[in-house]
């Protein structure tokens, strides 16, 4: 019998930390590969951590309410009468890992394991599978902890001077890898014949099966592994209880708005004829209702195409100019916003995103978003609408190079010929990184949009 | 006149509006039923149930016949059919008292009478004591289908019968012209004719159970064939006169005489008294329109089962009550997947079949395998001497997805789940081959038939 540590998992790419909301098993529980063992908070999503060992629940080391830093031993499976010992002289004191001044103090309060994790490279633990896929950061893609989880359980195996259980200890591990992916066999066969990788698709399947269909959206949109927005430092969290959302938001705030040097287009849209559109759309049976954010993603993912500069991104000796329109959309939580990202907006058809942008946010306030539906979006867009708010500007989310803040579709008064009528009218505001555009640039992408939404027959073609 | 109140008013109580009242309740809402019959609707009391009572009175018959096979030496052979329509009245009957037990159970109230909706949250019944009002924060209607007849042609249960007629009629009639071959008809040709009936089948279409794949139809007609009944297709029925043995039916292909007729035509939604108009529910090709969730174009108004939408089928139906009882208690059902409902004839050979034919899939672009297994090659079916028929696996080539399987033969309607459920799993051929099969089992045809369709068929 092995002994089986649970490590935190690396649950998204900027994830140095987690915080145990609570155990769902408790010491002494009998454990199954597969079963939940706790929820755990993440800088941006709340996941639930699969088991990948079985056995029984020996330990838990890092308490609920208290923090872990990734790759750190939080809990050991066993057999009752297996010898742990040598394990747990390994493990972090529990005290050290909660919520210190310093971020780096998790680390520094273990030298045992911060000593060992320094040994390697800081972030891409290698994953001792067949799959071929060692290089890559491990994607989230089940029951999200799964796949991630054992790669970091993999990883400090090794490190962990184990003497005579170590090989053993690395033999539950490899073993589910690969096969965590709840996909139908049809799913996985048009997956392997349509070169998707089913570990990018959420499944829409009951219990988040990936099916048929949402391996068949995927092939008419290829996912990428989009690069990840670097962040540099730690996050301050001191001893105010911040959420981790809230720290994200905080920290990366403030390395868009004071660096990227930020500038301003405000373009007012007729929405009457996209509102009747929409409605009659809307009437249509068996089609998916459409919001009006729907119809300003689809005209932003058409024009982005026509404007790529506006798509773009500063690289500082370069500007990486995106040949496909990944939108980011900012969802509103109680605790802060997220923003998810639909992937290909370009080659999608209203009915697509409609769906898609729903699922995704409603997703988000759940907090059952995948790493990698977080990152990786060329162009961001903000509504307010919903808040009756007439125009805002909004904040670049780097490396973007630019969001578009819509507002409310407001009835206004407008002068049409000699006579003063009733109008639907709303406000879009791009904001832009000048280093990347200017203001004509922009200028032009917006009017491509306008000129979208006022003749929407376009977003249907 | 009395007014009652409940969270759910559900006008109709057969296999759609039962199984709504039951999950409504289940869910916490206070439920009304409306009932102009008995609970259970046209499938218990006049279709499905009695007519499977009649059926298997047909297949004792047949079997009793051929006790020689078995070794087996009879006396003279008397079926009465009085008897037999006796019998299913009674599993009508005892299905019936089931519902009504059911309803008591789960604190359903029935009310006797005819439900008319006045408003989307009003039904008015008018029953043996007068006119009551329900108040409702939502309605279910459920009212089922009727038979249909061909322009011209009344239906007056005497000489032209619909199914309600010959399921209540005691005496057999010595000859009789089915019109129609779908399950209605084909079921109807094999009771009368294992009693001794000169049945004739007319059919407008082609084939036999037209709905069916091609193969399927083939086979019936041969198997039909040999047990003596006369099959038309093709045929365009032009009208009924009495004359002759009983009725004459002209057709542009002569003339056919028998002591009845029975139409088999179809059946119609029953949409008319109902309140639909009033209160502006939309249409769709003479069904009421439903959103997936079963609600009609107006809110808190919801339509399950025959008159909702095709496949006129009480399992359709059943699915579709709990799908807007959960809609209503503001649950997220899964929708129906309208692709994945099994059809079943319950003549002799039975015919079941789920997803596409094997015309069907070519015609929709698939590049498609086919399996297929005879019973003549499976054990078991050859031990209980049932070998006609077969299995038949129609994939796609590629990915192995099965698109559709029908099947002919013994029990053919109990097989066709193994496929349901594989295909509500997505599984493929694979799955199905690496599923091990008892043996010996008329299943074991389904197996073989699934990896005839990967070339490795091992028993043929």
């Amino acid at each position: 019998m092995a002994v089986t540590k649970v490590v935190m998992p690396k649950l998204s790419e900027a994830m140095e930390t987690g915080k145990i909301i609570r155990w769902i098993k408790k010491e002494g529980d009998r454990i199954q590969g597969g079963d939940i063992l706790a929820e755990v908070e993440t800088d941006k999503a709340d996941v639930e951590m699969e088991a990948f060992g079985a056995g029984v629940l020996r330990k838990i080391l890092v308490p609920a309410g208290e923090h872990a830093p990734v790759g750190a031993l939080i809990g050991v499976i066993a057999e009752p009468g297996e010898d742990i010992a040598s394990v747990l002289s390994s493990a972090p004191a529990p005290s050290a890992a909660p919520a210190a001044a310093d971020p780096a103090a998790p680390a520094v309060a273990q030298p045992a394991a911060a000593g060992k994790m320094a040994d390697r490279p800081p972030t891409v633990p290698p994953q001792p599978t067949s799959e071929g896929h060692a290089a890559r950061q491990p994607s989230p893609a089940t029951g999200p902890a799964a796949p991630a989880q054992h790669a970091p359980a993999a990883a400090t195996a090794p490190a962990a001077i184990e003497s005579r259980r170590a090989e053993r200890a690395a033999a539950p591990v490899a073993a589910p890898s690969g096969g965590r992916v709840k996909a139908s066999p049809l799913a996985k066969k048009i997956a392997a014949q349509s070169g998707v990788d089913l570990k990018v698709i959420h499944g829409s399947g009951p219990g988040g099966r990936i099916i048929r269909r949402d391996v068949e959206a995927a092939a008419t949109a290829q996912p990428v592994t989009a690069p990840a927005p670097v962040t540099a430092g730690g996050p301050e969290f001191e001893d105010v209880p911040l959420s981790q959302m809230r720290a994200i938001i905080a920290k990366r705030m403030p390395l868009s708005k004071a660096p990227v040097p930020h500038f301003y287009v405000t373009s007012e849209v007729d929405m009457d004829r996209a509102w009747v559109l929409r409605e009659e759309l809307n009437a249509l049976e068996g089609q998916p209702k459409l919001s009006p954010n729907d119809l300003v993603i689809r005209a932003c993912a058409l024009a982005l195409m026509r404007h790529p500069g506006v798509n773009a991104s500063f690289q500082g000796e370069s500007i990486r100019v995106h040949r496909r329109a990944h939108i980011g959309i900012a969802v509103a939580l109680d605790e802060g916003l997220i923003t998810p990202v639909l992937r290909d907006g370009h080659a999608k058809s209203l009915a697509q995103i409609a769906v898609e942008a729903r699922d995704l946010a409603e997703r988000a306030r759940a907090r059952k978003l995948r790493a990698n539906e977080m990152s990786g979006a060329t162009f961001s867009i903000s509504n307010l609408g919903m808040f009756d708010v007439a125009a805002f500007s909004a904040i670049i989310n780097p490396p973007e190079g630019a969001i578009l803040a819509v507002g409310s579709i407001r009835r206004v008064p407008v002068v049409d010929g000699d006579a003063v009528t009733v109008g639907r009218r709303m406000a879009l505001t791009i904001s832009c990184d000048h280093r990347v555009m200017d203001g004509a640039m922009a200028a032009r992408f917006m009017q491509e949009v306008k000129r979208l939404l006022e003749e929407p027959l376009r977003l249907l073609v | 006149m009395a007014t009652h109140k409940a969270d759910v008013a559900i006008v109709g109580t057969g296999p759609g509006g039962y199984v709504a009242a039951i999950r409504c309740a289940q869910l916490g809402l206070s439920v009304i039923a409306v009932e102009d019959d008995r609970p259970g609707g046209v499938c218990l009391n006049w279709g499905c149930i009695p007519t499977k009572s009649l059926l298997r009175n047909a297949e004792v018959v047949h079997l009793v016949e051929r006790a020689a096979d078995f070794g087996i030496t009879v006396g003279e052979v008397r079926a009465d059919y009085a008897a037999a329509v006796k019998r299913s009245r009674g599993v009508a009957d005892r299905m019936a008292k089931g519902v009504e037990f059911l309803f008591r159970k789960n604190k359903v109230t029935l009310l006797a009478g005819r439900g008319v909706l006045k408003t989307p949250t009003t039904v008015e019944v008018t029953g043996p004591a007068g006119v009551d009002t329900i108040e409702a924060r939502a309605v279910i209607l459920a009212t089922g289908s009727e038979p249909k007849s061909l322009p011209g042609i009344a239906i007056d249960e005497e000489r032209v019968l619909s199914s309600n007629g010959a399921v209540r009629q005691e005496r057999r009639p010595a000859s009789l012209v089915v019109i129609g071959a779908g399950a209605v008809g084909v079921e109807f040709a094999d009771v009368y004719r294992a009693y001794g009936t000169e049945v004739t089948i007319l059919e407008a279409l082609p084939r036999l159970v037209p709905v069916e794949d091609e193969e399927v139809s083939a086979f019936l007609a041969r198997i039909f064939g040999r047990r003596g009944i006369t099959v038309k297709t093709g045929v365009k029925v032009n009208g009924v006169s009495p004359g002759g043995a009983g009725v004459v039916v002209e057709t542009d292909a002569g003339k056919f005489e028998a002591e009845q007729v029975l139409m088999a035509v179809g059946r119609g939604a029953r949409v008319k008294d109902v309140g639909l108009q009033a209160i502006g529910v939309a249409m769709e090709r003479g069904f009421v329109r439903v959103s997936t969730k079963m609600e009609t174009s107006v809110k808190g108004v919801y339509a399950v089962g025959d008159m909702a939408r095709p496949p006129l089928l009480a399992h359709k139906a059943m699915a579709e009550g709990v799908v807007a009882a959960e809609t209503i208690a503001g649950r997220d059902p899964r929708p129906i997947d309208y692709g994945n409902v099994p059809s079943c004839t319950y003549c002799r050979p039975q015919i079941a079949s789920i997803g596409l034919s094997e015309a069907r899939a070519r015609e929709n672009g698939r590049d498609v395998t086919i399996g297929k297994f005879p019973f003549t090659a499976n054990g078991k079916a050859v031990a209980l001497g049932e070998t006609d028929g077969f299995v038949k696996v129609v994939a796609d080539k590629a990915t192995g997805e099965i698109l559709g399987v029908h099947i002919v033969g013994p029990e053919a309607t109990e097989m066709i789940h193994e496929f349901a459920v594989g295909r509500t799993l997505e599984a493929t051929l694979e799955e199905i081959i690496h599923t091990i099969h008892a043996h010996p089992t008329l299943s074991e045809a389904s197996l073989e038939a699934t990896l005839a369709a990967l070339g490795q068929a091992i028993h043929i």
